[in-house]
């Protein structure tokens, strides 16, 4: 009875689920893809109700605080109530995907919801997409760990959550399994290639049944030209300048943000009063901004050249201060948002100068535009060619869509080696891909590398018979240490003392205490290896002594690192 | 066939941590029974040949025996024989002679020892001094014996062998091994003996079988407690 009271209490051990790892998953991926496909439909709801709602009050002069108070109220709790970070949580994610296999808090699944929804909902300038991401990666986080899975199957169950929650929002299986893949996990196998698809299509109905099967941004057909196809250059171009100055102006609103030395709540609701003002004169650069890509890609939109130009550039600027300053919230619907304003910036320009020229409609333009900015920032073509398709349903425009999607990703990649979400964690050297260097080296540990097998000697033994001991031993290397406190003292290398050993005169005048180095460095069990190799090329050295309270532990040498780093590879690369 | 993580690891050659960290990362092919992890056997296997990893679970290599397997100086000796005037006027002959003292191997094998007696010779005399010569050849035979031999030749009169000292020779340890550990743990232990001067002037006096071994026991018991 109590065997399977236990039972009970450990769901990862029910035989069901034991039967077979990939059956198990694909369960799991439904349920962490229903579940995220809800919460993402919950903040879309939300935002849409609270927008609706607050849209009567946008033309007092007081609304200009609406986004001030937004932003601090998501910023006091992100900060007081549940302990986040602000930002919009990818990178996090991708942080715990390569560094602690996907583990993510339970907190995180709500977390950002909240704060996303108080930053957006009163007017932030920000996307609710990257929230969703974040939530939907901790619900299948933390299924993973309720049901006690391991590191590989959590990472995909990850991977699970956020291709739910993107489809679900954009009503877009594939660029969700596709975003999953591309940007969260970086590795593309069959282990996680089908429970994320099944994640994505478990979301996309969940949307569907509550939402309806509607494609985000319909619009209307296109009859593109070679000569569209030849503007599509220019207007990657464009696309990629405006995602290297997105991500810049975000980058540098953040350090002048960390400079001023108010609490983070206050300088929030500075740059949410300036994002306030902004969005008293042009209303459509607040919010996520679905509304304002809606009618740009059906061609509704009447200003000019001047207007829209402005928009694309003030919409930019209302973004970094948003979500530079503190507030939370995503890139990607501001992305679309600017992407869209640049296209049909760019189509007005291309109509003033050729005008002779029968361009095609200008939401075309608006539609690759938005395509590009995505692609561009986010670094990653095929989500933003296939986000593009999915949500406009537009497969018409796939050969423009897929030349402005990879000039403008080469030429951003050119300017900017890393995307906007990977930047901080290349910086701080924790981007760890699957099978890279880097991620060998920070799997393996000090600790499995040990060499055991030197035989430690003390400083008052005589040189005769040190060499007696040298005869027993297969190393070169032998640790000294105190005979009383068994600190480690130094160490004696063979190569050093190789004249001394083959005359009988020196045997019983030296003491092994007068042959060791004494300044030998050491490393500690807890050292990174990639440091550990730096120090011993630094040095041209193959082996060093681990020491860890002053205790000699073992010898860490380049031989069996290479062996074990050959093992690692294979096992990290190889299909299961 | 089920097996415990120490095997697995064992026959892995990787720690222990490395496989515990693994399984957490879902790298290696387990099952569960309840807390436990075991192992199969042919998952293992199956899954090490995909991935390239060497995995054999008798993982001791048969060519590393433990010192306790090699033979002693003095039950090598016994094998072999001690023969006394030994005859012969040059190298060449003597080394015929010392051969066909020992009867016991077949002709042929005699006749490639011999052969390769004297090219070892060729490259450089085994007359160590003080009237010793330890013959041997440079590789073991083609059919070699299961267990070291040494055979003990006085030699009819002393002979000239080219050794280092320019002396004379009247003995030789004729050495016979299975393999060269073999035959570097026997000449270590030989070459101890003979560094002895008492042992060298008992030697002189061409002593019989029994008194010999006697001797060789008690350098060999000194040996052993060093």
């Amino acid at each position: 009875m109590t065997g399977f009271l236990n039972k009970m209490k450990y769901p990862g051990r029910w035989s069901l689920f034991r039967s077979d790892d990939r059956l198990l998953l694909m369960i799991f991926a439904i349920i962490v893809g229903i579940c995220s496909g809800l919460a993402a439909l919950l903040l879309n709801r939300g935002l849409e109700t609270m927008l609706e709602w607050l849209h009567h009050y946008r033309f007092y002069w007081w609304a200009i605080f609406l986004p001030a108070a937004g932003a601090a109220l998501s910023s006091l709790f992100l900060e007081k109530i549940v302990n986040e970070g602000a930002g919009h949580g990818v990178p996090e994610v991708i942080y715990a995907v390569s560094r602690y296999g996907g583990l993510l808090r339970l907190r995180s699944s709500f977390s950002r919801l909240i704060s996303s929804f108080l930053t957006i909902g009163s007017g932030g300038s920000a996307g609710p997409e990257a929230p969703v991401v974040m939530s939907g990666a901790a619900i299948g986080s933390n299924i993973a760990q309720a049901f006690s899975l391991n590191d590989r199957q959590r990472v995909a169950l990850v991977g699970c959550g956020a291709a739910g929650a993107i489809a679900a929002i954009f009503n877009a299986p594939i660029s969700g399994m596709v975003f999953a893949i591309e940007v969260i996990l970086g590795e593309w196998s069959t282990m996680n290639i089908i429970p994320i698809a099944i994640a994505a299509v478990a979301g996309t109905e969940v949307s569907r049944l509550l939402k309806g099967n509607q494609i985000a941004f319909a619009h209307r057909d296109f009859n593109i030209h070679f000569h569209d196809i030849l503007a599509c250059v220019g207007l990657a171009v464009f696309c990629a300048l405006v995602s290297i100055l997105l991500t810049r102006a975000l980058r540098s609103m953040h350090h002048v943000s960390k400079g001023v030395t108010l609490p983070l709540w206050v300088r929030a609701a500075i740059g949410g009063s300036m994002v306030g003002a902004i969005g008293y004169f042009l209303p459509y650069v607040l919010g996520e901004g679905y509304h304002a890509i809606r009618t740009a890609i059906e061609g509704g939109f009447s200003g000019g050249f001047l207007l829209v130009t402005v928009i694309a550039l003030v919409k930019v600027l209302a973004t970094a201060l948003t979500l530079g300053s503190g507030g939370s919230g995503g890139i990607f619907a501001p992305c679309l948002v600017i992407g869209a304003f640049v296209g049909l910036s760019f189509h007005r320009f291309m109509a003033m100068v050729w005008s002779s020229v029968h361009w095609v409609n200008e939401g075309c333009f608006a539609l690759l535009g938005m395509a590009g900015l995505i692609s561009g920032i986010l670094q990653a073509p095929l989500t933003g060619i296939f986000l593009v398709i999915e949500i406009t349903g537009g497969y018409e425009v796939i050969l423009p869509l897929i030349v402005v999607s990879a000039i403008s990703t080469t030429l951003c990649h050119y300017l900017e080696p890393a995307s906007f979400y990977l930047k901080d964690l290349v910086e701080q050297g924790q981007l760890l891909r699957p099978g890279t260097d880097a991620r060998v080296l920070t799997d393996l540990s000090v600790q499995e590398l040990l060499e055991t097998d030197c035989i430690c000697v003390h400083p008052d033994m005589r040189l005769v018979d040190f060499i007696d001991i040298v005869k027993s031993s297969h190393r070169n290397y032998f640790p000294v240490e105190d005979q009383q406190s068994r600190q480690f003292v130094g160490m004696i290398h063979l190569d050093d003392i190789r004249p001394y050993l083959f005359d009988p005169a020196m045997h019983h005048a030296v003491l092994t205490g007068q042959l060791m180095n004494p300044h030998v460095k050491t490393v500690s069990l807890h050292d990174d290896l990639s440091e550990v190799l730096q120090k011993m090329d630094a040095d041209h050295i193959f082996s060093m002594p681990v020491v860890s309270y002053s205790r000699f532990l073992g010898m860490i040498s380049k031989a069996t690192l290479l062996d074990q780093y050959r093992k690692e590879l294979m096992v990290q690369t190889g299909r299961f | 066939m089920k097996l415990p993580m120490k095997t697995v690891a064992g026959g892995l050659n990787l720690p222990v941590s490395t496989i515990d960290r693994w399984i957490r990362q879902g790298r290696i092919p387990i099952q569960r029974s309840g807390i436990d992890v075991v192992f199969s056997h042919a998952a293992l296997e199956k899954w090490a040949a995909t991935h390239n990893l060497p995995f054999s679970l008798n993982g001791s290599q048969a060519n590393d025996l433990p010192p306790e397997a090699l033979e002693s100086l003095v039950a090598a000796m016994q094998r072999g024989k001690v023969c006394h005037r030994v005859a012969g006027t040059d190298a060449v002959a003597v080394l015929r002679s010392a051969v066909d003292c020992i009867d016991f191997l077949s002709k042929d094998i005699r006749d490639e020892l011999f052969e390769k007696l004297i090219e070892r010779e060729g490259l450089a005399s085994t007359g160590i001094g003080n009237g010793i010569a330890i013959p041997h050849p440079r590789d073991p035979l083609s059919r070699p014996p299961e267990t070291p031999i040494i055979a003990t030749c006085f030699l009819e009169k002393p002979i000239d062998f080219n050794a280092i000292d320019d002396h004379p020779v009247s003995v030789f340890f004729l050495l016979i091994s299975p393999t060269v550990k073999h035959h570097l743990h026997l000449l270590s232990r030989l070459s101890f003996c003979i560094r002895d001067k008492a042992f060298v002037a008992f030697l002189r006096a061409h002593p019989d079988g029994a008194a010999l071994f006697s001797r060789i026991a008690e350098f060999e018991k000194q040996l052993d407690d060093l």
